[in-house]
């Protein structure tokens, strides 16, 4: 069983700082979790990082969160790094092949799983939080997040892509003498350079002006205080109240509660009117 | 007259021996530690500082308990002089005069009073705080030395020996040469390893008036980081807890112990002494809350922390770093320090932080804040008031520490007023603003050393940039963080805390608050004010500045029990009977106060969160505000 994880230079999200993203992150805890299964996580074929670049230094910190080796594809700046990716997982053949679902600030697009899915023409499972081995040998079984808690469950057979879902468990802390005894390894590809495409937007990240506070009361409860401070505005403020109702009235609320949040589907039996 | 002659000699040879076999007990447990790694320590500096430590440093803490401080001091004086004076006996002049014997008697009979108090510590029934097994025989032993020694001598002194003389000779020499045999691993240890250790100690600042309280810097290049087995610790650390005497005055101080998480740090320290000697007889003192019994590996090389070790790694982030323990112990333990090397490892080796702190810390680490809040933001409580950014002024006479209690909406109020003082007393002061990142000080805490460091260097970089003459700031972590944690990274600041800096804008005369007298309050001190930085009467002084009825808390200054904030505690969130503010609350209601004043971010939202709380919490500057503004 051989693991591999694709990680990117992010950012972060809200300091700009090159950080490696929290889905792979996330990703590498389920590759260890797998590795530990299969009894994989030590020497040649413990799971491993596997980065296109021009620089590792910022998805090295994978070394600290779980990964023992790292493999760096060196690239010139503004290369796509699709097709010396796919030549290289080629030739090393990983049984899976972990992602994180979306990209988070950097140079990347959040399309290399997919284009590499594709070029090596393999399944893509989206949105996985969790992967074990399956019952039968030679399967896998993953968990795909279909939000709000919901689950499905895939058994596939063979190699496979996935990508991560932010509901899967949180990343492994960071430990600095890990990270120290990794190692990185400098690859030169073989492909021949293709320019990325070039993405004329520049993304900022939103925040939020202060609010002045003011006579916000300086006694009462603390969600008093909340209250008064950011106002009634929310979910919470466009509830009714229903003192004591009829059973059914209070049912047929939350029904209708249930339904407008999409837990429960519409209701189909009621006629058109 | 014959048998006489032998036995003056025979008495103060008994001695002799009892040094002898107390010199070979101490020699077989200095092999333990010399396992440890080296440490510098200026033994001759120490050696001549001993007495000076001992009477005045250990005695200020031993006398809090004054029963334990008399009897003390007439046991062990008694012991050492009774002892010294037989010793000498071996010298003819002395062994033939009937009135040295006389003295020698009173000396055993003074020792005998005191293993009567000793004794009555234990029995019928032992103190709770104590530990029991090897402690339970010390009071026979040191009765049979000190009355065999008084009939000896006495029988000596009158020269009419006879039949009895063996018999109490004998007594005597059962009570001490079992004292001496227990020097290696019973309860006389801690007199040897406590001598030792005063000498050699690892924070020799202690004694020479200054709070030697900054944890010292990790070498990010060692082979090992942090402490995994015993042989991990320096030498002197080892030693340091080979003198622990189990008195139990550590575990009633701490606060982890109170709430009923699983921390005992008296058995901690016996855990570590425990693994370091597989030989060690068993633990009898209070177990960790929830009642885990010791396991695992013994030995120099042994893992000391895991579910299967001796020490559950939620013993270890049960800590909140407060130093209580430390404060409270005669032996001069230094607890804290053990506990962070302990996790140094577990973090830096291991990755092994508890889940819900690995948020926190990764934020720290990738974006300068353990909320992974805009840095920008962190001015935002201040909307509206004029705060002026050191970046567009380049200097100022005060800069503004923020901390993490900025991004609070509760503690931004208490933000808000200690800017509008400051504006009141025409300071000229600036922040940094985005600028400023956390100190790193809940990554030091738990173990995170390299966090830490890149987050102090980055500080250190940034204040590099602008002129100012004191950095004033109203957290006590931070406070202790810049003013004695970066020195080490290059930063040398004059860091004043913001209850001191408003007491001195009062004595100058620039705020001129009315007063308050309807208001009766407590005040709570911060651990990292108090016990850390040894600072508890500005902030009493500023509350009686204003005319407060101001009450004590049965624990208060020094001795105060901590808010449970520190130290990482919060994020780590290790489950316990009880919750440490809710406990501190209700020794705050016990003053009937109607006002609980504080002067930190942690204490503000540790205390803030307990649920049914009767009395306000309110920081300094707070009240202050309010006093000034009464007085226009």
């Amino acid at each position: 069983m051989k693991i591999a994880v694709l990680l990117s230079a992010g950012r972060h999200p809200v300091s700009g700082a090159a950080v490696l993203p929290r889905l792979e992150a996330q990703a590498i805890r389920i590759a260890v979790r797998l590795g530990e299964a299969f009894g994989v996580l030590d020497g040649g074929s413990a799971p491993f990082g596997l980065h296109a670049g021009p620089d590792a230094a910022t998805v090295a910190d994978a070394l600290g969160q779980g990964l023992a080796r790292i493999e760096h594809l060196v690239l010139p700046e503004g290369v796509d790094p699709v097709p010396a990716l796919a030549e290289h997982l080629a030739a090393t053949a990983p049984d899976v092949i972990l992602a994180g679902r979306r990209g988070q600030g950097g140079g990347e697009s959040g399309i290399v799983p997919y284009a590499l899915a594709a070029a090596l023409d393999r399944p893509l499972i989206a949105d996985v939080v969790s992967v074990a081995p399956g019952d039968e040998a030679g399967t896998l079984r993953l968990d795909q997040s279909l939000g709000r808690g919901a689950l499905r469950r895939v058994v596939v057979r063979g190699p496979v892509v996935a990508t991560v879902h932010p509901d899967a468990p949180a990343s492994l802390a960071y430990a600095f003498g890990r990270a120290r005894r990794g190692t990185i390894v400098s690859l030169e590809p073989t492909a021949e350079p293709v320019a990325g495409p070039a993405i004329p937007v520049e993304e900022r990240p939103y925040r939020r002006r202060p609010k002045i506070v003011k006579g916000a009361p300086a006694g009462g409860s603390a969600a008093e205080r909340l209250k008064a401070a950011t106002g009634e505005s929310g979910a919470a403020a466009s509830g009714r109240l229903l003192v004591d109702p009829a059973p059914e009235e209070a049912a047929r609320e939350i029904l209708a509660y249930l339904r407008r949040v999409g837990v429960v589907a519409p209701d189909s039996t009621r006629p058109n009117s | 007259m014959h048998s006489f002659m032998p036995l003056t000699t025979v008495f103060p040879g008994l001695v002799w021996a009892m040094a002898a076999l107390a010199l070979v007990q101490t020699a077989r447990r200095a092999a333990l530690w010399r396992v440890g790694s080296a440490a510098p320590v200026a033994w001759l500096h120490g050696l001549a500082r001993l007495p000076r430590r001992y009477l005045v440093d250990v005695h200020h803490v031993v006398a809090r308990d004054p029963y334990a401080s008399r009897m003390h001091a007439v046991v062990a004086g008694g012991l050492l002089a009774a002892s010294l004076l037989t010793a000498l006996a071996i010298l003819p002049p002395l062994a033939q005069s009937r009135a040295y014997w006389l003295l020698v008697a009173l000396a055993f009979a003074v020792t005998a009073v005191g293993s009567v108090l000793v004794g009555a510590r234990r029995y019928p029934a032992k103190q709770k705080r104590l530990s029991a097994g090897r402690f339970q025989i010390l009071p026979f032993l040191l009765l049979a030395y000190a009355v065999g020694g008084t009939l000896t001598a006495l029988l000596l002194a009158v020269g009419t020996g006879g039949i009895a003389l063996p018999f109490t000779l004998a007594l005597a020499a059962a009570g001490g040469l079992g004292l001496a045999f227990e020097v290696r691993q019973g309860p006389m240890r801690h007199a040897v390893a406590g001598a030792l250790h005063l000498a050699a100690h690892p924070r020799p600042g202690r004694f020479e008036g200054r709070p030697d309280t900054a944890l010292q810097p990790l070498d990010l290049e060692a082979p090992r980081l942090g402490a995994e087995m015993p042989a991990d610790f320096t030498w002197n650390r080892l030693l340091s807890y080979d003198a622990c005497v189990s008195c139990g005055r550590c575990e009633i101080a701490c606060p982890a112990f109170a709430a009923g998480q699983p921390l005992n740090p008296k058995r901690l320290i016996q855990d570590l002494v425990a693994g370091l000697n597989p030989a060690e007889p068993p633990y009898a003192g209070n177990p960790y809350p929830g009642g885990r019994e010791a396991e695992g590996e013994r030995g120099p090389l042994a893992r000391l922390i895991g579910p299967d070790a001796r020490i559950h790694p939620d013993t270890l982030w049960s800590c909140t770093t407060c130093r209580a323990c430390v404060e409270e112990c005669p032996m001069m333990i230094e607890h804290v320090d053990a506990v962070v090397s302990l996790r140094r490892y577990q973090t830096l080796e291991r990755g092994a932080l508890p889940e819900k702190a690995i948020g926190p810390v990764t934020e720290l680490r990738q974006s300068g804040d353990a909320g992974g809040r805009p840095l920008p933001a962190r001015t935002d409580f201040a909307a509206g008031l004029d705060l002026p950014l050191m970046a567009d002024r380049g200097q100022a006479d005060v800069l503004l520490w923020l901390g993490e209690g900025a991004y609070d909406l509760r503690y931004g109020r208490t933000l808000r007023a200690l800017v509008r003082l400051l504006r009141q007393a025409n300071v000229d002061f600036a922040v940094l603003g985005p600028e400023e990142r956390d100190t790193g000080d809940l990554a030091r805490r738990l173990g995170d050393e390299a966090t830490f460091q890149a987050l102090a260097r980055e500080n250190v970089a940034t204040l590099a940039k602008y002129r100012f003459a004191r950095i004033v700031t109203a957290d006590p972590h931070a406070l202790h963080a810049l003013r004695n944690e970066y020195p080490a990274f290059g930063g040398p600041y004059t860091v004043v805390h913001h209850t001191a800096f408003l007491l001195e804008l009062i004595r100058a005369g620039r705020l001129t608050p009315g007063r308050l007298p309807d208001l009766s309050v407590t005040y709570h001190d911060p651990c990292y004010l108090a016990r850390y930085n040894g600072e508890t009467e500005a902030p009493r002084a500023v509350l009686d500045a204003i005319g407060l009825a101001r009450v004590e808390m049965a624990r208060s200054g020094k001795r105060a029990m901590c808010c449970g904030g520190g130290g990482g505690a919060p994020v780590s969130d290790i489950p316990g009977e009880r919750r440490i503010p809710d406990l501190r609350m209700a020794q705050a209601a016990e003053t009937g106060a109607g006002v609980v004043a504080v002067a930190c971010p942690s204490c503000t939202a540790m205390l803030e969160g307990v649920t049914d709380r009767k009395a306000e919490v309110r920081d300094i500057a707070e009240l202050l505000l309010q006093a000034v503004e009464a007085g226009r």
